[in-house]
Order: C-alpha cells, then sequence, then structure tokens
C-alpha cells in the first residue's frame, strides 16, 4: 500500500521547498513593509482608501495592526487566493496529465484500483500543503518578532492548520477537474477558473441576496481575519472543508472508475 | 480453458466501430499474434481487455477473469505483464525509480536477469530517453513480475535489429516455460518470425486465425527478377503467380508481349518449382521476400478497400 503516494511525494519534495520559500518570503516581506506603512500613514485611511470592491474581495477588516495587516497581505492573497490555485492547478494534472501523456496505460497496467491510485496521488500534496505549513508560521513569527511586535502564536499557528483542510479542498476541486477532462491543460484552466469564480462569488455576493452561493466556495469556512484579529478558530468551518474534500474525492473516484481512458 | 477468452467482443465509439464482435481464444502457452493494418481495432481490442475501456458489448476473460469484474482483474494483474503500444513513463524519473516503483506494486524478481539483456539507461531520467530506451524499459516492466500473460502492443517498435534478434529469443524461451505471449503488430516479418498463431484484425472485425504455416503459405512472396538476357515470358506461367509485371529495356530489341528481363509478382506456389526454372537463364538479381502485410490483405482479405 502507499507506494504511488510515496513515489509521487518524493517527487514533490522539491517543488515544495521552493513553493516554502516563496511564501516564507511573501511572508517576510509583509511583516518587514509593516512598520514602515504604519510609521508613513494612518492605516484605518489606507484601508478606506481602498475601493468598496477590494475591501470586499480581500475582506479587510483593519490594517492598524500586524494581525490586520498580515491577514490581508500575506493570509487573503498568498493563503486563499495564491495557494488556493496553486494546489486547484497542481491537483488537476494528478490524472489527466498521464492520460494527456499516455503514462496512465503503464500505471493501470500495475495490479492497483483507479480509486487507489487517485486517492494516493492526491494525498500526495500533503507535501507541499504541510511543508508550506510548517516553514511559513515559524517565518512569520520569527520576522514579527525582529521588528518588536508581538503576534500570538496560537492563532499563527491555528491559522495555518486551518488552512491545511482549505487547501485540500482546492485540491479536490482541481482533482475533479483531471478526471473529467483529458487534457491537462484543459483540467489546470477549468480547476484554476472554478476555484477563482468561487472565490469571487464568495468575497463580491457577501451580504446581497445572493450572498447563499457563497455556501459551495471553501473560501467561505476559512477566515484568517477571525483567527488573526479574533482568536476564533472556526473548526465547525475545518470540518465543513474536510466534508466537501471526501466528497470531492470520492466524486473523482466514481467519475475516474466509470470513464474510458 | 485459454489464457485470453474473447466473447463477442465489441467496441462501438458511435461513429466508428473500433472493435466488432470478436471471438477467439488464445491457448495457455502459446505465442498468438495479433495482425493488422494501423487502425484495425489492435489497440482497442488490448486495451478492453486490460479494463481501461469498457466494452459496449461482449465480454473477455484474462486468466479466467471476467473483464467487466474489475476487481478481479486487478487482482489478475499481478500475473499479467503489458507493454502499450505507446509506451511513456514519467519523464522526470530515472529509469531505477521507475523499476523501483513497478517492483514495490508487483514485485520484481527477474529485474536484474531483465537489465542484463535489454540494459535501459537506469541512471538517466527518461526525458533523456531514445524511443528505443523507453521500449526496453517498458519491456522490463513488463516481464520483471515474472507473468503468466503478457500482452504486448507492437513490441518491437524502436528496438535496434540485435536487441529484436534477443527479443525474440527470449520470448520462444518464455513461451517455453508455459507464459502466454499475445502480440500485436503490423509488421509480418515479426509475426512470423515470434508466433503460433495469427489472428488478423482489419475494420474492427476478425478476419481469420490461423496457424502461422498455413497464413504464411496463403500469403505468399514477392519475387523479383532481373535477368541478363530476355526470358521467354513462359518462365512465369507457374501455378500461384499473381499480379504479375514485366518489362524489357528500351533499348532491346526484344518483344515486351512475349519477353522480360525484368519481372515482379506475388508467389503463393511452391518456391522449389521456382527455384529449378532459374539455372536456364544468366541472372542480374533475383529476390525473393516476404509480401507486404497490406497486399496480403488486399488479396486475401480485402479486395479493393482500402488497407
Amino acid at each position: 500500500m502507499f507506494e504511488f503516494a510515496r513515489y509521487d511525494a518524493r517527487k514533490r519534495v522539491r517543488g515544495s521547498v521552493y513553493l516554502s520559500l516563496g511564501m516564507s518570503l511573501l511572508a517576510a516581506f509583509a511583516v518587514w513593509a509593516y512598520p514602515s506603512y504604519s510609521e508613513a500613514m494612518d492605516m484605518n485611511q489606507l484601508r478606506d482608501a481602498f475601493p468598496e470592491p477590494m475591501i470586499r474581495a480581500f475582506n479587510i477588516e483593519t490594517m492598524a495592526s500586524l494581525e490586520g495587516f498580515l491577514s490581508v497581505e500575506l493570509y487573503m492573497f498568498g493563503w486563499i487566493i495564491l495557494l488556493g490555485l496553486y494546489l486547484a492547478y497542481s491537483a488537476a494534472s494528478i490524472v489527466a496529465d498521464d492520460i494527456d501523456r499516455g503514462r496512465m496505460d503503464t500505471l493501470l497496467s500495475m495490479p492497483v484500483s483507479r480509486q487507489r491510485l487517485a486517492t494516493e496521488r492526491f494525498a500526495s500534496l500533503g507535501v507541499p500543503i504541510l511543508l508550506v505549513n510548517v516553514v511559513t508560521p515559524v517565518v512569520v513569527l520569527v520576522s514579527a518578532r525582529l521588528i518588536g511586535e508581538s503576534l500570538s502564536v496560537a492563532d499563527v499557528l491555528a491559522l495555518h492548520l486551518l488552512s491545511v483542510p482549505y487547501l485540500f479542498a482546492c485540491a479536490g476541486i482541481g482533482l475533479l477537474a483531471s478526471v473529467v477532462f483529458d487534457r491537462a491543460s484543459i483540467a489546470q484552466r477549468v480547476a484554476l477558473g472554478v476555484t477563482f469564480a468561487l472565490y469571487l462569488v464568495e468575497s463580491l455576493l457577501r451580504g446581497t441576496d445572493y450572498e447563499s452561493l457563497g455556501a459551495l466556495a471553501p473560501m467561505r469556512y476559512f477566515d484568517p481575519n477571525a483567527v488573526l484579529l479574533d482568536g476564533t478558530y472556526d473548526l465547525a468551518g475545518a470540518a465543513v472543508l474536510v466534508g466537501m474534500t471526501a466528497v470531492l474525492l470520492f466524486a473523482s473516484q466514481a467519475w475516474f472508475v466509470r470513464r474510458d481512458i | 480453458m485459454g489464457a485470453i477468452e474473447l466473447d463477442g467482443l465489441t467496441k462501438d465509439y458511435g461513429e466508428v466501430l473500433a472493435a466488432e464482435d470478436l471471438t477467439l481464444s488464445v491457448e495457455t502457452g502459446e505465442i498468438f499474434g495479433y495482425l493488422g493494418p494501423n487502425g484495425a481495432g489492435k489497440t482497442t481490442t488490448i486495451r478492453m481487455l486490460l479494463g481501461f475501456i469498457k466494452p459496449t458489448a461482449g465480454t473477455a476473460r484474462v486468466l479466467g477473469n471476467d473483464i467487466r469484474d474489475r476487481k478481479a482483474l486487478i487482482d489478475a494483474k499481478r500475473r499479467i505483464g503489458h507493454l502499450s503500444d505507446d509506451q511513456a513513463f514519467d519523464e522526470q524519473a530515472t529509469g531505477a525509480e521507475i523499476l523501483d516503483l513497478h517492483a514495490a506494486v508487483k514485485g520484481g524478481d527477474r529485474r536484474e536477469e531483465l537489465l542484463e539483456m535489454f540494459e535501459p539507461p537506469l541512471d538517466r531520467r527518461v526525458r533523456e530517453y531514445s524511443s528505443g530506451n523507453v521500449q526496453k524499459l517498458g519491456l522490463v516492466t513488463a516481464f520483471m513480475h515474472d507473468p503468466d500473460l503478457v500482452i504486448l502492443d507492437e513490441p518491437t517498435g524502436g528496438l535496434d535489429p540485435l536487441i529484436k534478434h534477443q527479443f525474440a529469443e527470449f520470448l520462444r524461451a518464455e513461451r517455453d516455460r508455459g507464459v502466454t505471449v499475445f502480440l500485436s503488430s503490423h509488421i509480418l516479418s515479426e509475426v512470423r518470425r515470434l508466433c503460433d498463431r495469427v489472428g488478423i484484425i482489419r475494420d474492427g472485425k476478425l478476419v481469420t486465425v490461423d496457424p502461422i504455416e498455413s497464413f504464411l503459405t496463403r500469403s505468399g512472396k514477392v519475387v523479383r527478377i532481373n535477368s541478363a538476357d530476355p526470358i521467354p515470358i513462359e518462365f512465369v506461367d507457374l501455378e500461384g503467380v499473381h499480379d504479375l509485371e514485366t518489362s524489357v529495356p528500351d533499348d532491346e530489341t526484344a518483344d515486351p508481349e512475349s519477353e522480360f528481363t525484368e519481372c515482379t509478382f506475388t508467389f503463393t506456389g511452391d518456391i522449389n518449382a521456382l527455384l529449378a526454372r532459374l539455372p536456364d537463364h544468366e541472372m542480374v538479381d533475383v529476390s525473393i521476400e516476404e509480401a507486404p502485410l497490406e497486399d496480403v490483405f488486399l488479396r486475401f482479405y480485402g479486395g479493393g478497400e482500402d488497407v
């Protein structure tokens, strides 16, 4: 068991290291930039200077504290958008790329069920997801200490922990696209498009009559502001994300098993 | 019970009937050639046998397992080796990493023995491989778990002649150990060297299943004769001469109606009868070759359709 997960996990290590370095740089830059911003201007004015759609899109509550600033600059942008899209995109090539390049016949000529193959390869996305969430909080906490700001260690760690089911749910969207479409390039575009559309639905329709549509979006169940500003951990939201991931995984398996390759 | 039994196996894509009501049985311990032009439905058949695509009608059994029973087929794959017609591996991985994965999943007792024979460059990444090396790596993965049944789709494409020869010997030795081989090809000479029986598929239909000897007798040879002096046309008035074409050089005084210096024909008669006539004339060149598969199809099975 787990031969495919191990194989794929090994293949993902190098990319995950680069990803973690990149996100750590973004984190360090955000922390480093905060004092010069907050000294140069009134951060409440800065927030109000953003156009309303942007305040909605980035769910900007406050920028007058390092927590609020990081919540927008690092977590809304870096985690919810960038990493969410990255994982949807990566997962989209799990099945489609192998079919596209004729490798799927070689894989399935081995005694392995399609369910197991898809699940193990999906699980290997745990490598980038976990690594980036282990390395970055250390960088955030250390660089906050360096600029003389104090962040709640528990809140930062909780935020990263809660982002794990969120990122798996985004990857689940990619996996589903990956089994539905034969061509990796199409699966990747669909995964990016759907994930970004869900993000827009959730953030732009909030407070409108169509707000309920956002219930389908993983972004509804992961709120960096709540964790960093209020110290509240949405465990129910995390459970919904786990359930969402499971549904996407089962749907992908069911589709993959029934289709011709 | 045969190692492979096709029972009305059909794949209908709507616009194309890729395989139509295929019924045949491959006996345990034989090398069965599945012969047909490109696009005839060979790969479609093989991909149904391995569960990659589902038949729209009929079924097949592989090592006794119905291919519609997904779980049984997956278990059976422990005893099946497969080489695809377009073999592809993870380009980022080295050959050794690929073999490690295969060994972990299905076993690799014969890995070293096979590597001595086929020698793909294990330390290099697959993206640097030539197509021949990909094929060699594929052959190692197909046989490393010591399967009882091997399904090979165009196995010798990309192999150089020396390796082809080794591969043929290896395959016969496997057959003698009791391994069943199902091998597809569009090259007649490849099949004749390797197979005990052949099934011919064309346009998705099984045309015939024959022992290789009777198939070769029926398929005939292409004979080309080039003589120094004109030969009377009666020379080739033999039983089994088809598609005769004769010519004389323009500057000769010979009569093209009754004589020739060059001729080409397909010969399905007794080759000794033909050879006995040759010493009567001064020959510049004589060649006797296997008939191209396309011609065989046209003559015996096809009429004037495109092949």
